[in-house]
């Protein structure tokens, strides 16, 4: 066999070959992706999606979009801008949503018994779809950030509001008032995070009430749109082919 | 007529381009081995791993700590040291068709690779963050630290760094330098367990609570960013892969 010669023996087999190799790699990607994704963010905003007594109008809102538009940006710089596959936060955002899914049901509920309403974990899926639309219809990484990081730091609190909205009502409870969330805080004691460590509602801007949410919201999208830029380049960069020599170790 | 008899022969005594067994049974053994830990845990960290001073938390919990460190050292080195052993001296003068066929079984290590990394950074990781929040700490080695730093993490370093050499040794696409990526897609996840020394001190010395966002944390996250080097490997792959199966066909 000479070296021009291919290593499949007719176009079906290299059709097979490919479409085999599509979906090793497509496995090895998502689950490697997934453990990179789920142990950034459980460690930089965890706190805020492992409970719902944290998820308050102010901090979740900021941190959340924030911290978690890292991986969406890098993976989207390799698959569009090598295989003009816009998918890139989609599978980043199932990943990191099936890894979480998982946990809650089969460790917070399953090992530990934190009923599964008061773990659940933050919805991102709008943002992704968002993200990779954008970037699909504009091809622009520029248009990619300040509008689709916008939208991820805009939607977030809308796309978890549905789900969250019932715990927020206020209930009265031994002559103090506070919502439902907090009241299943005060009831599921957490040894490792006591209620001084809990961080929601902090400084000033709770005095203006209503607009707390989307001030939050669009300082989270400000915010994103640098992260999305920085994260582009990370993405770039860990995408690259290059070799060293083996002296250079 | 004849020559093509011979090939079809030759063709029928020819191993699979990919063995689908070894990439169904690793993945099984993971999914069965993890199963059958998840269950140790759901039924002796609550009866015996509460109290590290107690007698049954020595028997159920650090015995079985000191023979998972055991088990690891054994097969990391038998592993590794296989790997190398067999390495092929002439990588470059395999035939195309056989390079395609390492390329497979690479990727059968990169599979396993990643699921591992699935059940160690994902699955074992965020579940110490509930058991935090059950039981109040008096040890480094909970019942879920034994499980996830010094189970899980070995496993996937294992895995990783024996899927680099497979690459290394055998593949010509690695032979000549050493991949940058690939490196940093097995060393950094590889980091977080010497990391795990800054957490215990930190712990042990400063901060009692199990805030996950705590800075003290973020050396974990600056070496789980390593997995993205991944798509270094996979562009690389690709590559290769590609130039295999575009050249002339026979």
């Amino acid at each position: 066999m000479s070296a021009s010669q291919s290593a499949v023996r007719s176009r079906a087999e290299a059709v097979k070959v490919s479409r085999t190799f599509d979906w090793m790699i497509l496995f090895t990607l998502f689950f490697v992706i997934l453990g990179g994704y789920h142990i950034h963010y459980m460690l930089t905003g965890g706190d805020w999606d492992f409970w719902a007594d944290w998820k308050d109008r102010r901090l979740w809102v900021t941190v959340a979009p924030i911290v978690s538009i890292t991986f969406p940006a890098a993976v989207q710089a390799c698959l569009w801008w090598r295989y003009r596959l816009p998918v890139g936060a989609t599978i980043c955002v199932l990943g990191l949503l099936l890894g979480e899914w998982i946990n809650r049901y089969m460790n917070f509920w399953g090992w530990t018994y934190f009923p599964v309403n008061f773990c659940f974990p933050s919805n991102l899926m709008p943002g992704a779809i968002l993200l990779d639309t954008i970037l699909l219809l504009g091809g622009s990484m520029t248009l990619t950030a300040v509008v689709g990081g916008l939208a991820w730091g805009l939607v977030f609190y809308p796309g978890n509001w549905p789900i969250i909205a019932p715990l927020h009502v206020p209930v009265e409870y031994n002559g103090m008032m506070f919502t439902l969330a907090d009241l299943q805080g005060y009831h599921y004691v957490r040894t490792g995070t006591p209620e001084y460590i809990r961080m929601v509602e902090k400084g000033t801007l709770r005095t203006f009430g209503k607009d707390v949410a989307p001030v939050s919201a669009f300082f989270s999208g400000f915010v994103s749109i640098i992260i999305y830029f920085l994260w582009h380049f990370f993405g770039k960069w860990f995408a690259k082919t290059d070799f060293i020599s083996d002296e250079d170790l | 007529m004849a020559a093509t008899t011979e090939s079809v022969k030759a063709d029928a005594a020819e191993a699979p381009l990919l063995n689908q067994k070894n990439l169904w049974l690793g993945l099984l053994l993971y999914l069965v081995f993890y199963s059958f830990i998840r269950w140790y845990e759901g039924v002796y960290a609550w009866s015996a791993g509460l109290d590290s001073f107690a007698p049954e938390f020595e028997t159920y919990w650090m015995n079985m700590l000191y023979i998972e460190l055991v088990a690891e050292v054994v097969l990391a080195s038998a592993l590794w040291g296989w790997l190398w052993k067999t390495r092929d001296r002439k990588v470059m003068s395999i035939t195309p068709r056989e390079e395609l066929r390492r390329h497979f079984h690479h990727w059968v290590w990169l599979c396993m690779y990643g699921w591992a990394i699935y059940w160690g950074a994902s699955y074992f990781t965020e579940q110490d963050g509930t058991w935090h929040q059950t039981i109040v700490r008096d040890t480094d080695f909970t019942p879920s630290h034994i499980i996830e730093f010094y189970l899980s993490y070995p496993i996937y370093i294992i895995t990783g760094v024996s899927s680099f050499l497979y690459a290394k040794t055998r593949l010509p696409t690695y032979s000549e330098g050493l991949h940058l990526m690939y490196l940093v897609s097995v060393i950094g996840p590889f980091m977080i367990l010497p990391n795990v020394g800054l957490n215990e001190w930190g712990h042990t010395f400063w901060f009692m609570e199990e805030l996950f966002v705590a800075p003290l944390h973020y050396g974990f996250v600056f070496f789980g960013w390593a997995a993205l080097a991944v798509m270094g490997v996979v562009n690389t792959e690709v590559m290769s892969i590609a130039k295999l199966i575009k050249k002339d066909l026979a």
